[in-house]
């Protein structure tokens, strides 16, 4: 085995590479071409990369597990899975961007953010990770305050980079005990050091390391009490960004928050500590975040805002799993977190369009939609119905793999509040549905809807009602991925 | 307790690093600001240097000390800023934090002092082992790295740039 990056076979970072050449390139073409060029090619550009990117994760399917450098960079089916989630996300976002004209550095920092959150799922060594991680919240921080002639996109930018930063500082403190106890960033030698730590004294260490980094990671998934930046950054960013944050770069959060958790402090499971102290705390933040979420967001009135706390209950829900453990871990997670993207995607496109088109940002702006846009507000309302996890929608299935993977780690008060929550839920998304069809719209004009969008309302709503009817083959295809791979050294066989 | 010449410099050392902080915290003007905080970067870098990390010490004068004093002085200067800023906080809020921080405090102390560490040194590292880390094993977050600099560097410029039109 080398020591040498041209050692490896670097192949398997094509999707990266190809992410990060297109990167640089449009910032040399940027300064070359003249604006009224340079544009198109910067979109065309982008939208390329992405696509080029996971034609080669879906080639590199299926490929037995391989490392370079001591795990500072790694593919597994469990990182492929997500890349494969995070290009298709990001797809629909730079679509739904090319809406309104937006200055070329928009989209370089768009596919930098999602360099970063790819290389977030293909590492196991800390300062990869840490790095990846970095690298998508700083190009966030830019990309919410590139409006800077807007107040509260200001205001926004200002909130997030603020938290964001001393969240990363709780990760990388806590990161730095984990460290201090293994003398390694590798996580596999972290988790024998955390296992002979355990055994000779230096438990604490393992508790406080453990305990700052899941409030760093608590701030950048967003679960309560660590929500508080989520609805006024939400709402000051422009639309596509706060979708961005809202799908890839909260489920960019929780495959680095299962990945470290999972291998750096697993030996916790054989001690029995994981039962005993952790599962409690993680279901702890999940209960608060579908209560906070859910009941506040009874009370809002600006559709972003409502969204916000939408999306802090569903982390809740998402969090489930983790804490529980269980058979379904993962394929309930990955499951609920595809569907959860879309449905989002799909859900700010329209509302981002509706409250353009009525120039209000407020939740009046859907009143009469019915008889304006019809068929917009059959696919709205499809939408609303799935992130309420009503039946014949992809919500609803996955809801009920979370549940049931809840009820059958037998932990009933978490599946009892889920429910409760859940019904909450009801009001506020019928509250935009009673909006839709039961009030007089201001005017009779269509909501203009361009073709991208179309399109991707279009992929969404297939998604989603065809997962919800015929949930069987992703639920198959995600059971039979071998996650535990993720969590074992990689042979580097086969190549 | 050893009274020796290594604790006699670490302490002084210390205090002029939590005094720079205080001293930061207090300052009225931003320039008394940014002077502490260079004082407290400056006992920083001593402190490294009795740790026998001599490369991390040097470059902590390097960048911190001199550099970013340096670039926050030029910022100061040449942004308009009114020279006595004095945010209005609430006792009740300082309170809070307080609290909140004390408590931090007090758990990484409580764990610290319990936990047996080995006082072993290691030997110092040389800059040559530290060279071929970065660029050998750690070659990958490293180039990653290098993105995440241009990033911020586009980023500042289209946040400070005037717009067109």
């Amino acid at each position: 085995m080398g020591t040498y990056l041209l050692d490896f076979d670097w192949t398997v970072m094509a999707p990266e590479l190809v992410i990060v050449i297109t990167a640089a390139l449009l910032t040399i073409l940027d300064l070359i071409l003249k604006e009224k060029h340079s544009y198109p090619v910067t979109k065309f550009l982008s939208i390329w990369a992405v696509g080029l990117a996971g034609y080669f994760v879906i080639t590199g399917w299926g490929d037995s597990s391989y490392q370079i450098l001591a795990d500072t960079y790694r593919v597994d089916p469990f990182s492929l899975l997500f890349k494969g989630i995070f290009l298709l996300g990001t797809l629909f976002i730079l679509l739904f961007s090319f809406a309104k004209k937006r200055i070329n550095e928009y989209y370089y920092l768009l596919l930098t953010a999602l360099l970063g959150a790819m290389m977030m799922v293909s590492a196991a060594d800390l300062i990869t990770l840490y790095v990846g991680l970095e690298l998508l919240s700083i190009s966030s921080y830019i990309l919410v305050g590139i409006q800077k002639r807007k107040k509260q996109a200001n205001e926004a930018a200002w909130k997030y980079m603020i938290l964001g930063g001393a969240s990363s500082a709780f990760i990388l403190y806590g990161m730095s005990f984990l460290y201090g106890l293994s003398g390694s960033t590798n996580l596999y030698v972290i988790q024998q050091a955390v296992q002979e730590g355990l055994t000779s004294g230096y438990g604490a260490f393992v508790y406080l390391s453990f305990a700052l980094i899941i409030i760093g990671f608590g701030f950048k998934i967003s679960t309560a009490p660590f929500h508080t930046w989520a609805p006024d950054v939400y709402q000051g960013a422009q639309a596509p960004i706060t979708t961005f944050l809202a799908s890839i770069s909260k489920a960019a959060g929780f495959a680095l928050m299962l990945r470290v958790l999972i291998l750096a402090f697993s030996p916790l499971f054989t001690t029995g500590d994981w039962e005993r102290l952790v599962s409690p705390l993680l279901l702890t933040l999940a209960a608060l975040s579908m209560i906070v979420g859910n009941t506040v967001a009874l009370k809002q009135t600006n559709a972003k805002r409502l969204m916000a706390y939408s999306s802090i209950a569903q982390a809740g829900y998402l969090l489930v799993p983790l804490a529980t453990m269980g058979m379904l871990l993962f394929p309930s997670m990955a499951f609920y977190l595809i569907v959860y993207i879309m449905m989002v995607i799909a859900a700010f496109v329209i509302v981002e369009q509706v409250t353009d088109a009525t120039g209000d940002d407020d939740i009046r702006a859907f009143a009469g939609l019915y008889q304006r846009s019809p068929l917009l507000s059959l696919i709205m309302t499809v939408l609303l119905i799935s992130l309420a996890g009503l039946p014949i929608t992809a919500g609803f299935v996955g809801k009920v793999l979370l549940i049931s993977n809840a009820i059958y780690t037998q932990h009933f008060v978490i599946t009892f509040i889920m429910i409760a929550t859940t019904v909450i839920s009801y009001y506020y998304y019928f509250g935009i549905i009673r909006q839709i069809y039961f009030r007089s719209p201001a005017n009779q004009n269509p909501i203009p809807i361009r073709w991208e969008q179309g399109l991707i309302l279009g992929v969404s709503i297939a998604m989603v009602l065809g997962l919800g009817l015929f949930p069987g083959y992703l639920i198959q295809f995600l059971g039979e991925v071998d996650w535990g791979s993720a969590f074992q050294m990689a042979t580097n066989s086969g190549r | 307790m050893i009274l020796n010449g290594e604790f006699i410099a670490f302490f002084i050392l210390s205090v002029m690093a939590i005094g720079g902080a205080v001293f930061m915290i207090n300052a009225t003007r931003v320039m008394h600001m940014a002077l502490s905080l260079a004082f407290t970067f400056f006992s920083i870098a001593g402190i490294y240097l009795l740790l026998n990390a001599m490369f991390i010490a040097v470059i902590q004068i390097l960048i911190y000390t001199g550099a970013i004093s340096i670039l926050m002085l030029f910022g100061i200067m040449l942004t308009k800023h009114r020279d006595e800023d004095r945010p209005a906080i609430s006792t009740r809020h300082l309170g809070i934090s307080f609290g909140v921080v004390f408590l931090f405090l007090g758990g990484i102390l409580f764990v610290i002092y319990q936990t047996p560490l080995m006082g072993e040194g290691t030997a110092p590292l040389t800059v040559q082992e530290l060279g071929t880390s970065v660029f050998k094993q750690y070659v990958i977050p490293f180039e990653l790295a290098s993105v995440l600099l241009l990033v911020a560097l586009v980023g500042a410029i289209i946040l400070a740039k005037k717009e067109e039109e």
